[in-house]
C-alpha cells in the first residue's frame, strides 16, 4: 500500500478526493511529515480559492443580488484575497491542531502531520468548488458549495476512524465534534469580517 | 414505598404522541410560509392562509405545542425516577396535559382568525393567557409535588433545570401578559413605548433562555446519561453552569433592541451579559461531549446517541453565534435579516429538534417495553435531519449577510447603493433552497413518526414500580 507520505501534491489529493476507499487507505499509513503537507498540499490548495476570486471579482464584480454588481477597488481586492488565503490556511492548521487535540479524548493518533493530511483531504472538495469564483454570483456559489460540502462530510465521517486509527463508534463523535468547531470556526469569520466592514474596513457601508 | 406503587408514565406517553403530533403540523406550517416567501400568491387571497397568520401559528405551534409537550412529557417521566417517587397529584397531571393540547389547539385557531396580541412569542390573546398561568401552576404543583416527596435527598440537576423553566416562565408570562382588555379578542398591554420593548424582550430573550435552552438541557442532564449508562462527566460543573446559567441570561434580553429607543447603557448591559452566557453555555456543552466520549461504545447500539451528540454540536454553535450577533458592531449588520432568521434554526432544528428526537427514539421503546421498530429508518432520518439543518442554516448565512452588506451599502456620493424592494427580490434563490432544506428535515420527522407509531402499536404503557429505597437514605 502506497503511504501518502510519497504523494503529497495538489493533484493527487484531488484524484484521492474522487475514490474514498483508497483514500482513507492511504491516509491510514505512517503519518507525513508536517511540512512536507504544509508546504507541498496546505498552501497550495489555499492559494487556488483566493486567486480564482480576484480573477471573477475583478473582471465581473461580486453580484450579491439587488441588481447592480458590487466592484471593490483592486488594491481593496488583493486585500480581501490575501485576508481569504490566510483564513485558509488558518482554517486547515487550527482544524488539524483541533483534531490532534482531540485525539486523546477518542483513542486516535496523535501525529501532528496526519491530521493535517486527513484535513486537507476532507477540505478539498470545498477547494475545488470554489472554482464557481469564476462566476462571482453569491447564490451560484452557494448552489456548488453544498454538494462539496455534503461530499466533504461524508469524507470526514467516513474516512475519519481509518484515518486517525481509531473505532467507527469514537470516529462518528469525533467527526461531529469536529463538525461543531468547523461551525463555529466559521461563524467567528463571519463574525470578524462583519466587525472589520462595520469599523470602515472593506465595502463603504453607512454605518 | 407504599406496596402496589407505580410511576404514572402513561400520560408522559401521551405527551409525547402530541409532541411528535406537533411537530409535524408545526414545521408543516414553517414549510408553508417558507413556500410563501418564494410563491406570494399561495395564500391564494385567504386571510387564515396569509403568511402573517401562519408565521404565528408556525410558532406558536414549534415552541408551545412540540416544545413545551416535549417538557413537559421529559418531566414528569424523569422526575418520578430522579425522586423514586410516583407523580404527586396524577389527576392534575393529566389535567395539565390535556388542557395544554387544547389550549395550544383553540390558540392556534385564534391565530388564523387573526386574534393577535401583537406580541412575538405571545401573541395569544388575554383569554388564553389567563389560562396558559392557571395550566402553567397547576404543572408546578405537580412537579414540586413530586420533588417535595422525593425519597432521596439530593435534588438531581436535571429537576434544577425544569423547575428554573417552571419558575422563570411563570414569572415571565404573568408579567408580560399583564393588559386591560377591551373586547374577547382584542387587549392592550399596560406597558407602553420603550418599556413595553423592554418587557417584552425581557420576556422573549428569557422564553429561549430559560424554555428553549434551560428546559431542554433538563432534558439533555437526564437523558444523555441514561444513554450513556454512566454518569455526568462532572456535576460539579453541571451545578455551577446552572447557576452562572441562571444568573447571567436574565439580563441578556436588550440585545435585541440595539440601536433602538432604549437607554444606551441598558443595550450595552444586555450586550456584556450576552458574552458572559457563553461560559455556563460552554460549561454544559463540554459536559456533554465529555459524558458521551466515555461512552462511544453504546453507539453500536443506541441509534439514538447519534441525535443527541449532534444536537450538542448545534447547541455550541448556536450558543457560541448568539453572543457573538449580541456585539454591536455585529448586530448592525446581523439585525433585521436572514442571519437571524438561521441563526434561530441553528437552535430551533439543531438543539431543540435533534435532542428531542434522540430522546424520543430512547424513551419510547422503553415507554412500551419494546425494540425500536426500526433502527434503519432512525438512521435515515439522522443523515435527513443533518442534512436539513445545514441547508437552512447555510441559505440563511448567504441571504443574511448579502441583505445586511446591500442595505447598508453606499454609493460615491453616500446615497444607498441599493432598493429595499430589488434586493429583497433576489432573495428568492435562497428562499427556495430553504424551502428544499425545510422539507427535507419535515421528511426526516415523518420517518420519526412512523418509526415511533409502528413501535406502539398495540401495545400498551408499562408499569414500573419505584425502586425500594434503603433505610435512613431520606
Ligand atoms: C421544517 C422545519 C422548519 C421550517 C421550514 C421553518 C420555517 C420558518 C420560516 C419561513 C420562518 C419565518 C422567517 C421570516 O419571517 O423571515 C420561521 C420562523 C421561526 N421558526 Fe421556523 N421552521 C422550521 C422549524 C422550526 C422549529 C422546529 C422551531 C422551534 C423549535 C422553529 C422556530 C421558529 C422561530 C422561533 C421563528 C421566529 C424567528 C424570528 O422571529 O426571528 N422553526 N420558521
Amino acid at each position: 500500500m502506497a503511504a501518502i507520505r510519497n504523494s503529497l501534491s495538489p493533484w493527487h489529493f484531488a484524484g484521492l478526493m474522487a475514490r474514498p476507499s483508497k483514500a482513507c487507505d492511504r491516509l491510514a499509513g505512517p503519518a507525513p511529515e508536517v511540512h512536507d503537507v504544509i508546504l507541498r498540499v496546505v498552501l497550495p490548495l489555499s492559494i487556488v480559492p483566493p486567486v480564482l476570486a480576484y480573477v471573477g471579482g475583478a473582471t465581473f464584480g461580486w453580484r450579491l443580488g439587488g441588481g447592480e454588481p458590487l466592484y471593490i477597488p483592486a488594491d481593496g481586492l488583493v486585500l480581501i484575497s490575501l485576508a481569504y488565503f490566510v483564513a485558509l490556511v488558518t482554517g486547515f492548521v487550527s482544524t488539524a491542531l483541533v483534531a490532534s487535540w482531540m485525539a486523546g479524548t477518542y483513542g486516535a493518533r496523535r501525529e501532528f502531520g496526519a491530521h493535517l493530511a486527513f484535513v486537507a483531504l476532507v477540505g478539498m472538495p470545498a477547494i475545488v468548488a470554489s472554482l464557481a469564483h469564476l462566476a462571482p454570483h453569491a447564490f451560484v456559489n452557494m448552489l456548488l458549495l453544498i454538494p462539496a460540502l455534503i461530499w466533504s462530510l461524508y469524507l470526514l465521517y467516513r474516512c475519519l476512524p481509518a484515518a486517525l486509527g481509531t473505532s467507527p463508534e469514537r470516529g462518528m463523535l469525533m467527526a461531529s465534534s469536529l463538525v461543531a468547531y468547523v461551525l463555529v470556526a466559521f461563524v467567528s469569520l463571519l463574525g470578524i469580517t462583519v466587525v472589520l466592514w462595520s469599523g470602515g474596513i472593506g465595502p463603504a457601508l453607512g454605518v | 414505598m407504599a406496596a402496589g406503587e407505580r410511576y404514572h408514565d402513561r400520560v408522559a406517553g401521551w405527551l409525547t404522541g402530541f409532541a411528535v403530533l406537533w411537530s409535524l403540523l408545526g414545521m408543516t406550517a414553517g414549510v408553508y410560509i417558507a413556500a410563501e416567501l418564494v410563491w406570494p400568491t399561495i395564500d391564494f387571497g385567504q386571510e387564515w392562509l396569509s403568511y402573517g397568520r401562519l408565521r404565528n401559528l408556525h410558532t406558536n405551534a414549534v415552541i408551545f405545542g412540540f416544545g413545551v409537550s416535549a417538557l413537559m412529557a421529559t418531566a414528569f417521566y424523569s422526575v418520578q425516577r430522579t425522586c423514586h417517587a410516583p407523580l404527586f397529584a396524577p389527576g392534575l397531571a393529566w389535567f395539565v396535559a390535556i388542557a395544554w393540547q387544547a389550549g395550544v389547539l383553540a390558540g392556534g385557531v385564534s391565530l388564523l382568525a387573526g386574534w393577535n396580541g401583537g406580541k412575538e412569542y405571545a401573541e395569544l390573546e388575554w383569554p388564553f393567557d389567563i389560562a396558559i398561568a392557571v395550566v402553567w401552576v397547576c404543572f408546578a404543583v405537580v412537579f414540586f409535588g413530586t420533588i417535595a416527596r422525593r425519597r432521596i435527598q439530593p435534588i438531581y440537576v436535571s429537576n434544577w433545570f425544569y423547575g428554573a423553566l417552571i419558575i422563570v416562565i411563570a414569572m415571565l408570562h404573568i408579567v408580560n401578559s399583564l393588559a386591560i382588555p377591551v373586547t374577547w379578542s382584542k387587549s392592550y398591554s399596560l406597558f407602553a413605548g420603550a418599556q413595553d420593548a423592554v418587557v417584552q424582550w425581557w420576556y422573549g430573550h428569557n422564553a429561549v433562555g430559560f424554555l428553549l435552552t434551560g428546559g431542554f438541557l433538563g432534558m439533555l442532564y437526564y437523558f444523555l446519561p441514561k444513554h450513556a449508562d454512566r454518569p455526568i462527566w462532572s456535576y460539579r460543573l453541571s451545578i455551577v453552569a446552572f447557576w452562572a446559567f441562571t444568573y447571567s441570561y436574565i439580563w441578556a434580553g436588550p440585545h435585541h433592541l440595539h440601536y433602538n429607543a432604549v437607554p444606551e447603557w441598558v443595550q450595552s448591559l444586555g450586550m456584556v451579559m450576552s458574552l458572559v452566557l457563553l461560559a455556563p453555555s460552554w460549561a454544559t456543552m463540554v459536559n456533554g461531549v465529555m459524558t458521551v466520549a466515555g461512552a462511544w461504545e453504546k453507539l453500536r447500539t443506541d441509534p439514538a446517541l447519534k441525535f443527541i451528540v449532534l444536537s450538542l454540536a448545534f447547541y455550541g454553535l448556536a450558543t457560541f453565534e448568539g453572543p457573538m450577533m449580541s456585539i454591536k458592531s455585529v448586530n448592525v449588520v446581523s439585525h433585521f435579516t436572514d442571519w437571524t432568521v438561521g441563526h434561530v434554526h441553528s437552535g430551533a432544528l439543531g438543539w431543540n429538534a435533534l435532542i428531542t428526537f434522540g430522546t424520543f427514539y430512547f424513551l419510547v421503546p422503553r415507554l412500551v417495553g419494546a425494540e425500536l421498530y426500526s433502527t434503519r429508518l432512525a438512521n435515515w432520518h439522522f443523515w435527513l435531519a443533518l442534512a436539513g439543518v445545514m441547508l437552512y442554516v447555510l441559505a440563511m448565512w448567504g441571504a443574511g449577510v448579502s441583505q445586511g452588506l446591500l442595505w447598508l451599502s453606499l454609493d460615491e456620493i453616500g446615497e444607498l447603493s441599493f432598493s429595499f424592494k430589488d434586493i429583497m427580490a433576489s432573495m428568492a434563490p435562497y428562499y427556495a433552497l430553504r424551502l428544499v432544506a425545510g422539507v427535507v428535515f419535515l421528511s426526516g420527522a415523518a420517518l420519526m413518526a412512523i418509526n415511533l407509531w409502528m413501535t406502539v402499536q398495540g401495545r400498551a404503557v408499562v408499569r414500573v414500580a419505584p425502586p425500594p429505597v434503603a433505610e435512613g437514605a431520606v
